[in-house]
């Protein structure tokens, strides 16, 4: 069943009635949260969350399914020494321990990986990290597959985590992300997918009291990759930094959905991504939703996407919906552009004795060294411009598209 | 020494009324050390020649050659085109958004050179190159042309000319929207550059009074698609006072003086 929520409606001060001028249920309010499938239609292209996503190309994920079992995972730290007791990992059953303890599936495909997979991977950290641990998925196989991960960091600890997938894979992935107070932690999540690929991800994230988190997505690959992401505040204080970066080759479609929600007070959110596109049918599509609930007042947010059309006829769809429902707030604010790496910067690089590769290259890496920047931590931001050059070369053994 | 030669050419551009043949036979000939000023009214086709040379996309070559010591520059890639040792200073810079000027200048570098430069020599090199153009340190690590003044751009594609080192420095237009002191600078520029390096140049010019600064040996009058006039330096001082009506449809007038 449905979990349906009782809407506390805020009383608002005659001395100051402004403070919260909508005393009326959100839209996010109306959406079912349930670990029940049945709680959710089949998606189709006529349903606002769907309208973006090519739904006959990933209909194998609308129903329960038996796991292949063939995706394998592996956490060590990233200069490849075992875990010790700062962190650990365990696997538990569905529902166990910390699994099922975020929020809850927010939409078919979600509710269809928690019904489908068998057990959960807990990774707990619990004390500092001094370096970063890497947690790496293999796709195995272009057999169904379901993981769910859940990143556990408690109270006051400051960590670093990535989370690598490679391979081929059709994967419905869970992850739970619940972070304790005053703790500073980043999680990176970076998709390199074979072309064959398809993934469909659902992040759930709690940010803890007077806490910050840095949560990354990088899709490099896939077919069809499609990544939900829905965040919550745990208590006041907390500041969270989405970063997102996306490449899209010809017939690709590679979705991020952001979901911020601002329920507690004077919290801080921040949402960037950044997309290259290139050729022919290369869909890429953000939709970065943030809601400022009565109960948040003190909130600063904003939510900022580029991309860069590298070559003509593919797709950007860009979408930011605000929903502010208190007057009393720091900031909201959106922006989105779409622009295209002409002819003439073309030319102009060219003229300098720089190939149409080299110059692509140079535009790229600058379009995304300055959100990498942001990161912050010198091995993962070392670590992604490693895996943003090995995507352009790869590039160049590919044929070009022809354009028209 | 090196000569760059262009034979014959003939270029066209496509336009909203269909092609049009702009290059309707153009000769000449250009020698390292040698500087030569290309001047006539607007719309002769001085930029198309500029341009064409360079490559871009926009023309089209329907017939002729450009030799650049007897190779073929037409039949070349603009990146090609600019390794064989051509530089194209442009009229209006473009702006290249997230990619900063260091790092624009160290791969042209590398790629014009087939090596990357010496880090310390290189830096060394850029840091008093932008200096003596009075460029602002912070022009390095800003996105290339990007909120340039014109000025800027200009003091930008000449910094590029010093540092490249090209065999031919085709200049279109680098005198527009420059004030004095900017062309002075600008000016000084290109003449470092050519006493260091012994380039030839092409100066693409409406107006003669950059060539108060850049002194050519040769200046060429262009209309219609092709070069209709050579002399010294002192066809500048008859286009100075007469302007180019001779060289126009009878009726109209352009003066040469800025």
């Amino acid at each position: 069943m449905a979990d349906v929520k009782e809407i506390a409606i805020p009383v608002a001060d005659p001395n100051d009635p402004y403070a919260i001028p909508a005393a009326m249920p959100s839209s996010a309010d109306s959406a079912p949260r349930s670990f029940e499938v049945e709680m959710f239609p089949i998606p189709t292209r006529k349903q606002e969350d769907w309208r973006f996503t090519p739904v006959d190309r990933m209909s194998e994920f609308f129903n329960v399914f038996a796991p292949a079992a063939t995706t394998t995972l592996d956490a060590r730290y990233v200069d490849g020494s075992a875990l010790d007791g700062a962190v650990t990992l365990e696997q538990a059953a569905m529902g166990e321990q910390e699994s099922g303890s975020v929020s809850k599936p927010n939409d078919r495909v979600s509710a269809v990986e928690w019904n489908s997979s068998t057990s959960s991977w807990i990774l707990h950290i619990r004390q500092d990290l001094d370096q970063p641990v890497l947690v790496r998925i293999e796709g195995n196989g272009l057999e169904l597959d379901a993981l769910h991960l859940v990143i556990v960091a408690d109270d006051n600890v400051h960590a670093d985590v990535i989370v690598e997938h490679a391979g081929d894979a059709k994967l419905a992935e869970g992850v739970e992300i619940v972070t304790g107070a005053y703790s500073h932690v980043s999680t990176t999540f970076i998709q390199e997918w074979s072309d064959q690929s398809k993934h469909v991800g659902n992040h759930r994230i709690r940010v803890g009291r007077e806490a910050t988190l840095r949560h990354a997505v990088v899709t490099l690959g896939g077919d069809v990759v499609r990544i939900r992401m829905d965040q919550d505040f745990a208590g006041s204080h907390g500041d969270l930094n989405m970063l997102g970066i996306y490449f899209v080759d010809p017939g690709q479609h590679i979705e991020h959905r952001t979901m911020v929600v601002h329920n507690e007070p004077e919290c801080r959110s921040r949402v960037v991504y950044k997309g290259a596109l290139s050729g022919k049918g290369a869909h890429s599509t953000w939709v970065g939703n943030a809601l400022i609930q009565p109960t948040a007042p003190g909130t600063d947010s904003y939510e900022l996407n580029r991309n860069l059309v590298l070559t003509p006829g593919a797709v950007a769809d860009s979408e930011p919906n605000l929903e502010i429902e208190n007057g009393n707030i720091v900031g909201a604010g959106h922006a989105s552009s779409t622009g295209r790496f002409d002819d003439e910067e073309l030319f102009y690089l060219q003229s300098r004795g720089i190939s149409e590769q080299e110059a692509r290259k140079l535009v790229v890496r600058g379009f995304f060294s300055e959100l990498i920047e942001q990161i912050g931590i010198d091995q993962i931001a070392a670590h992604l411009m490693t895996v943003i050059d090995r995507r352009l070369a790869q590039g160049e053994d590919k044929p070009q598209v022809e354009e028209n | 020494m090196s000569t760059l030669e262009i034979k014959d050419l003939y270029a066209s551009v496509e336009t909203k009324e269909g092609r049009k043949q702009i290059l309707k036979g153009v000769n000449l000939t250009v020698n390292s050390g040698e500087v030569h000023a290309i001047m006539g009214p607007n719309g002769s086709g001085k930029s198309t020649l500029a341009y064409t040379l360079a490559g871009h996309p926009k023309y089209e070559v329907d017939s002729g050659q450009a030799l650049l010591d007897g190779e073929d520059i037409l039949q070349m890639t603009p990146d090609e085109r600019a390794k064989a040792g051509l530089f194209l200073a442009m009229q209006y810079p473009v702006e290249v958004p997230g990619v900063s000027m260091t790092n624009f200048l160290r791969t042209a570098k590398t790629e014009i050179d087939g090596k990357a430069p010496a880090i310390r020599t290189w830096t060394k090199e850029l840091t008093e190159a932008m200096k003596r153009l009075k460029m602002d340190p912070k022009f390095a690590t800003r996105s290339v042309n990007e909120g340039f003044s014109g000025g800027e751009k200009k003091r930008a594609e000449v910094l590029q000319l010093e540092l490249l080192k090209p065999k031919f420095a085709v200049l279109d237009e680098t005198d527009s929207g420059l004030d004095v002191d900017a062309l002075r600078i600008v000016s000084e520029g290109v003449n470092r550059a050519k006493e260091a390096n012994d380039f030839g140049v092409l100066m693409v010019t409406h107006y003669t009074r950059i060539l108060k600064y850049i002194k050519p040996d040769i200046v060429h009058v262009f209309a219609d698609g092709h070069f209709v006039k050579t002399g010294g330096p002192e066809l500048a001082d008859v286009l100075e006072e007469t302007g180019y009506d001779a060289y126009l449809p009878e009726g109209a007038s352009e003066s040469a003086l800025a």
